[in-house]
């Protein structure tokens, strides 16, 4: 891969800051963000999320050197969420990367901390004018704390394309939540209520969008070394539960975050005012969406309902093509 | 066959008027008794509107007990077509039948207690709280119950009264919570069922047709539109209630499957939101059959059938 920082393509590209939790499908988010002109990567930050922080810091610096994006801007984050005590992930391994072993990192993360990074860029970016789009994939513990302290830092969000939630599809980490919201319901809740541009791909959506073996195999037929590690890592990620899926494979759910901004065209939303439950244990972190207007208040989301998922892999397979053959 | 024992437990609300007047068009049920809750709207009305459709449908013999008149713990909140009184104004006549002497709830001890040799099904349309209070006061009543018929709860719908709740169990999660875990074997019909079965302009304009009983039921289920195109992506609106009755009656135009059934009961958001665990997964074990699917068109077919043969009855017998 070449730089994209430079030429019209830079001056064009939307930039962003990704929030993520590496994580097999945070993994893969990144390798499309790499792989695509259309962002400028002004950071990465890190949070605890599917495995603890030192994990997610070390897989993603990983992912960048496998993308040879040692250029990128890493911030370790939060290593626990507000209130609650962690959950992790069930289905991204020890590790976080599945059985996939990437040669210890030698790129270094950045000294400041995430919220103190998000803080200064995104005021930033509100004095700037150049507000940046913030994709979150895991917990929204660094975007909460950096509202908390810095509030008006909400100037520099173009918006936050988020994948959270669920709505008519029942949660994944427990019966009834999201396992992004459910880590840190107390943070998904500041941020939904915060007055920001939110749009957000709940488990109704990324349950479309099923890595099969089908797909796997186009993927791995790429034949590149990032091809080979995205096939590995996803053939782990395979629930093998046709019985809720309707077939084999894993969902997909965080590239779709990144996808939706390279092609909207791939998706159909609905707006919502969404609440995010933090006080009840039985329902911790469900999310509860006004989809019709009932109660009167001002939708407060994009909810994204629907991904043509051929569309979407047909998208990534050419992306990540893009990367050099071995 | 001798018919099955049945108790209704209802707050009429159109649609609990609909399935009394399908359950005493129905020999296949024994009525032997109704029993009102506040709901819909207050506890006087409810017990008011299920003798008026008693005396429309010709049964001034059925006991009607009036019940609790509030809900257990939480603050009250009516339906939202609470206005016309529920039953649509002055569509019917004001009942000269008396309510019978006891509370609700002591009639529903006393009847689930009495020795029969076929334990009586519970049929509920509105909150839970008569039978949660019943259960409460004497939880050995839940061995004599052969099943309680349930509409209420929400899963893959989401909410009708709130954005998270259906209005039964929101009107008493409590209620519901005491019922849900009294080990009574539970067919509970959710929002996902009953939005099925939704009273299209076509069925009401063919039921006016059948004679008074025909043109009640087309007046009471016309006083409010309740279409939702937004939502449903067609006109109509769900007749919810009778399905509980429809189920007893014509179980093969159903189906469901067991799951572990919640009520929220702390939340902000999500008090009386229904969760669920199919087939009892992660250590729940099961405590409901929740129906999913209807055949919503033979519903509507056997509904109409059954009240023409009723008409029919009641104008040969009586009038």
């Amino acid at each position: 891969m070449t730089s994209t920082h430079c030429g019209k393509e830079a001056e064009l590209a939307r930039p962003i800051i990704i929030d993520t939790d590496p994580g097999i499908d945070d993994a893969v988010a990144l390798l499309l963000a790499f792989a695509s002109p259309e962002f400028d990567i002004k950071g990465v930050t890190v949070v605890s999320g599917n495995v603890a922080l030192e994990h997610t810091v070390r897989n993603t610096l990983q992912v960048c050197e496998l993308a040879d994006r040692r250029d990128v801007p890493v911030y370790p984050g939060c290593t626990r969420p507000m209130l609650r005590d962690p959950v992790y992930g069930l289905f991204s391994g020890q590790g976080g990367l599945g059985k996939t072993e990437l040669p210890p990192p030698t790129m270094t993360v950045r000294e400041t901390h995430a919220v103190d990074y998000l803080v200064a860029a995104l005021t930033d970016a509100a004095r700037a004018g150049e507000p940046v789009t913030l994709c979150t994939l895991g917990p929204l513990t660094n975007v909460a704390l950096a509202l908390a302290h810095t509030p008006r830092i909400r100037d520099g969000i173009e918006s936050i394309v988020m994948m959270a939630g669920a709505f008519r599809e029942l949660g994944n980490r427990s019966i009834s939540a999201e396992f992004n919201i459910l880590v840190d319901p107390h943070a998904a809740h500041i941020v939904f209520e915060a007055g920001i541009p939110i749009v957000m791909l709940p488990l109704d959506v990324t349950h479309q969008a099923m890595a099969t073996p089908a797909r796997i195999d186009a993927i791995r037929a790429v034949g590149n070394p990032v091809t080979d590690v995205v096939a590995d890592i996803l053939t782990f990620w395979d629930r093998k539960d046709s019985k809720r899926f309707g077939g084999r494979g894993g969902p997909l759910h965080d590239p779709l975050v990144l996808d939706y901004l390279l092609a909207p065209e791939h998706y159909g939303s609905d707006e919502a005012r969404v609440w995010v439950e933090h006080s009840s244990e039985l329902l911790m972190g469900h999310t509860v969406a006004d989809f019709w207007g009932k109660t009167g208040e001002k939708p407060n989301a994009k909810v994204v309902l629907k991904v043509d998922a051929d569309a979407f892999f047909e998208l990534l397979g050419r992306r990540l093509a893009k990367y050099a053959r071995g | 066959m001798s018919p099955l024992p049945v108790i209704i437990d209802c707050d009429p609300g159109v649609d609990d008027a609909v399935a009394i007047l399908l359950a005493l068009a129905s020999p296949e049920l024994e009525v032997l008794g109704i029993t009102t809750v506040a709901g819909n709207v207050a506890g006087a009305l409810t017990a008011k509107n299920a003798r008026k459709v008693c005396e429309l449908a010709g049964r001034r013999d059925i006991g009607v007990f009036a019940g609790c008149e509030r809900p257990l713990l939480r603050p009250q909140i009516f339906g939202k077509y609470k206005e016309g009184g529920g039953l649509a104004g002055d569509t019917l006549p004001e009942p000269t039948m008396p309510l019978g002497s006891s509370h609700a709830v002591d009639f529903l001890r006393a009847a689930l207690a009495a020795p029969r040799p076929v334990k009586v099904t519970l049929c509920t349309m509105g909150p839970l709280t008569n039978v949660a209070v019943a259960l409460a006061r004497d939880p050995g009543l839940a061995a004599r119950i052969e099943r309680i018929v349930s509409m209420g709860g929400a899963f893959t719908a989401l909410g009708n009264r709130s954005p998270a709740a259906e209005f039964n169990v929101l009107a008493d999660p409590h209620a519901a919570h005491v019922v849900l875990r009294s080990g009574v074997p539970i067919d509970l019909l959710p929002l996902d069922l009953t939005f099925q079965a939704l009273a299209t302009p076509e069925w009401l304009s063919g039921i006016e047709e059948i004679g008074r009983i025909g043109i009640v039921v087309h007046r009471l289920l016309t006083y409010f539109d309740r279409s939702d195109l937004a939502r449903f992506g067609r006109p109509g609106g769900p007749l919810h209630d009778p399905l509980v009755i429809a189920s007893l009656l014509w179980p093969e135009i159903f189906s469901g499957q067991s799951a572990w059934v919640g009520v929220d009961l702390a939340g902000r958001r999500t008090l009386g939101h229904t969760c669920i665990a199919w087939g009892g997964a992660g250590g729940r074990a099961a405590n409901a059959r929740v129906l999913t699917q209807v055949d919503s068109a033979a519903f509507f077919l056997r509904l109409k059938e059954r009240l023409v043969l009723f008409v029919q009855g009641v104008s040969g017998t009586r009038e």
